[in-house]
């Protein structure tokens, strides 16, 4: 496996905010890399270090082999990347062919490898029906088509995705994600995404979360979620003092609100044993399978499980399925 | 290169095709028609015929005038309004984009400044042969060829003039609030500063000499000697060369400064030299703002 994007205690710092605390991670060669974030994490910013639109303050970046602000390695890089934006920068008044053959002219390409392209990058966003329509005119799904077809127009080895599903209706976040997942299999192409979307990283080979400009957590999407995530039964009691008495006895851990009772479970089935021994006392149960969500959740709110409690956001989610 | 003919070519068509855009960059221009027609005409034909029998050749001659200052203004506001696509592209972020491509910001500068020329030297060339037919139909001459060569020749120098003048104004400015101030401030002087709006001998001395200072003026009163040649021999026929020489001061068609009339080459200079000094201006700004 070669190395596609080597990062190495890379920093930014604004006037006073760190908004990347030097962080260190590779990215493979045709894979899909997932850089898992609340807002502010500092992944646009790393986002915009690596596509050369902003300096780095210190450490060493190289992309396909290239170093990152050496002498003319810049352009070598711009030449091989193509960037995907949280918003849309084509023209408006431009049509979407037009848009993406004048930006498809800056890689210097000639027409016939330019056109052989947009054969290509039509085979996977169907341009046909928008091609001639001016590009403000169109939904935010389509736009979000042209976007990629602008990004893929001169056969980039790496695209990046800054949040490339915010704010699109489910059906095009699910197109989104089936276009980027076969282009990079079809064509060997390294995928850069940034999310907040849980179902968006599990479809990565890898995951990094940052949080507050550092790395918390990596891993493939199942390291993660056997590391981060688990199950967890919630129970309602006919009587709410003796339930308590009852939890309290068997010394587990457990956490409620309004009523619910939230329990910490080892595994799926030790809901089974605890569930015949307090059968009685039941008014109602739930038992929750650990996602994604809790990875995130659980490494944003408190760090990870090493605290073991359950903690707020969980409660609050299940108080969600109970009110349902 | 590639690049840079793509992106002036992608500048050109976004430019134009936001017809309500191209309209009010020309706002400065209707309102110079518009107060020709009401009443900036008359007025100058009423003052000659004080001096001079009032013939169609002296509404000739005012047109012409007219047709001098017009086109100038032409050149200073349209390559002004182009460089809204520039500022905007900065305050959207449009930037970015282009700069994920091995482009630089230098590149997409001159992209900038290249299509101002281009829309500039369009729009002027339009507005000549418009003018120039406004001109027959209200009983004046074609220009003659070497006339026409002249006019043309000047025309580029004034786009050039105008555009390094409107670059080194736009690099001062970087959103699009303050974009649209500067292009209502310009568009408001411009006709003042070339001496259109009003004669240039109805001014106190202190604005005469702010206008004589003021480099695009000079192609204006350029332009009025080209045009004005013939219609001024045959309006003042006959007329005492003072009277001659009192009506080109009056309406700038002839700069005295200091005492000292200026001679046409030196107005040629004075473009040439600005053209130069701003340019090298706005490759300073632009360092400065890009280090």
């Amino acid at each position: 496996m070669t190395v596609a994007i080597s990062v190495e205690n890379l920093r930014k710092l604004y006037d006073r905010h760190e908004a990347v605390r030097g962080i260190t991670f590779q990215v493979e060669q045709g894979t899909l890399f997932a850089f898992l974030g609340a807002n502010g994490a500092g992944k646009s910013t790393t986002i915009e270090i690596l596509c050369t639109l902003l300096k780095k303050s210190s450490g060493n970046v190289t992309i396909n082999g290239y170093t990152l602000d050496a002498s003319n390695d810049n352009a070598e890089i711009r030449k091989s990347i193509g960037v995907v934006f949280q918003q849309s920068f084509l023209d408006e008044r431009l049509t979407v062919y037009e848009n993406i053959m004048h930006r498809g002219k800056m890689y210097g390409l000639t027409k016939a490898t330019l056109s052989e392209n947009y054969q290509f990058v039509n085979k996977y966003l169907h341009l046909e029906d928008i091609e001639k329509k001016k590009y403000g005119t169109l939904s935010g799904g389509q736009k979000r088509r042209a976007d990629i077809a602008r990004a893929l127009i001169h056969r980039p080895s790496i695209l990046f995705l800054d949040e490339p599903t915010t704010g699109l209706d489910p059906q095009t976040r699910q197109f989104v994600w089936q276009t980027i997942k076969q282009l990079q299999e079809d064509s060997n192409m390294t995928v850069f995404l940034t999310t907040h979307y849980m179902e968006e990283a599990a479809m990565a080979h890898k995951v990094v979360v940052l949080k507050q400009g550092e790395i918390v957590a990596e891993g493939t999407p199942d390291e993660l979620k056997t590391k981060y995530a688990y199950d967890q039964m919630a129970l309602v009691f006919q009587d709410r003092m003796q339930g308590m008495e009852w939890l309290t006895g068997l010394k587990l851990s457990y956490s409620e609100k309004q009523g619910i009772f939230t329990v910490r479970l080892d595994s799926t089935l030790q809901a089974l044993g605890l569930l015949k021994q307090c059968e009685h006392l039941l008014a109602s149960f739930e038992v929750i399978k650990g996602t994604m969500d809790d990875v995130f959740i659980h490494i944003m709110e408190d760090g990870g499980i090493e605290d073991g409690g359950v903690n707020q956001s969980s409660s609050a989610q299940l108080q969600g399925v109970y009110s349902r | 290169m590639e690049a840079l003919t793509s992106l002036v070519a992608r500048n050109f068509k976004v430019f134009t095709r936001d017809k309500t855009g191209v309209f009010f960059s020309f706002l400065s221009v209707v309102i110079v028609i518009v107060l020709y027609a009401v009443f900036l005409q008359k007025m100058q034909v009423d003052a000659i015929k004080q001096t001079a029998e009032a013939t169609d050749e002296v509404v000739t001659m005012v047109n012409e005038w007219l047709v001098a200052g017009l086109l100038s203004i032409i050149a200073v506001t349209s390559t002004l309004g182009v460089f809204g696509i520039a500022v905007k592209d900065i305050e959207t972020k449009a930037t970015a984009d282009f700069l994920t491509a091995p482009v630089s910001r230098a590149t997409l500068q001159l992209s900038h400044v290249f299509n101002a020329m281009l829309i500039g030297l369009s729009f002027s060339v339009i507005g000549l042969i418009g003018c120039e037919i406004f001109l027959v139909v209200t009983g004046g001459q074609w220009l003659s060829l070497t006339g026409f060569l002249n006019v043309l020749g000047i025309l580029v120098l004034s786009v050039l003039l105008a555009s390094v003048f409107n670059t080194f104004l736009v690099l001062l400015v970087s959103t699009q609030n303050s974009f649209s101030t500067l292009s209502t401030i310009v568009g408001t002087l411009i006709g003042f500063l070339c001496g259109v709006y009003v004669p240039l001998g109805a001014l106190p001395s202190f604005a005469q000499h702010i206008i004589m200072y003021f480099p695009i003026s000079h192609t204006t009163m350029l332009l009025r000697n080209e045009f004005m040649e013939d219609s001024l021999q045959n309006v003042f026929a006959g007329a005492p060369v003072e009277v001659v020489q009192e009506y080109k001061l009056v309406y700038g068609v002839t700069y005295k400064l200091h005492g000292h009339e200026l001679s046409l080459p030196t107005s040629y200079l004075i473009v040439g030299l600005a053209i130069v000094v701003l340019a090298i201006l706005s490759i300073m700004i632009f360092k400065r703002k890009h280090r």
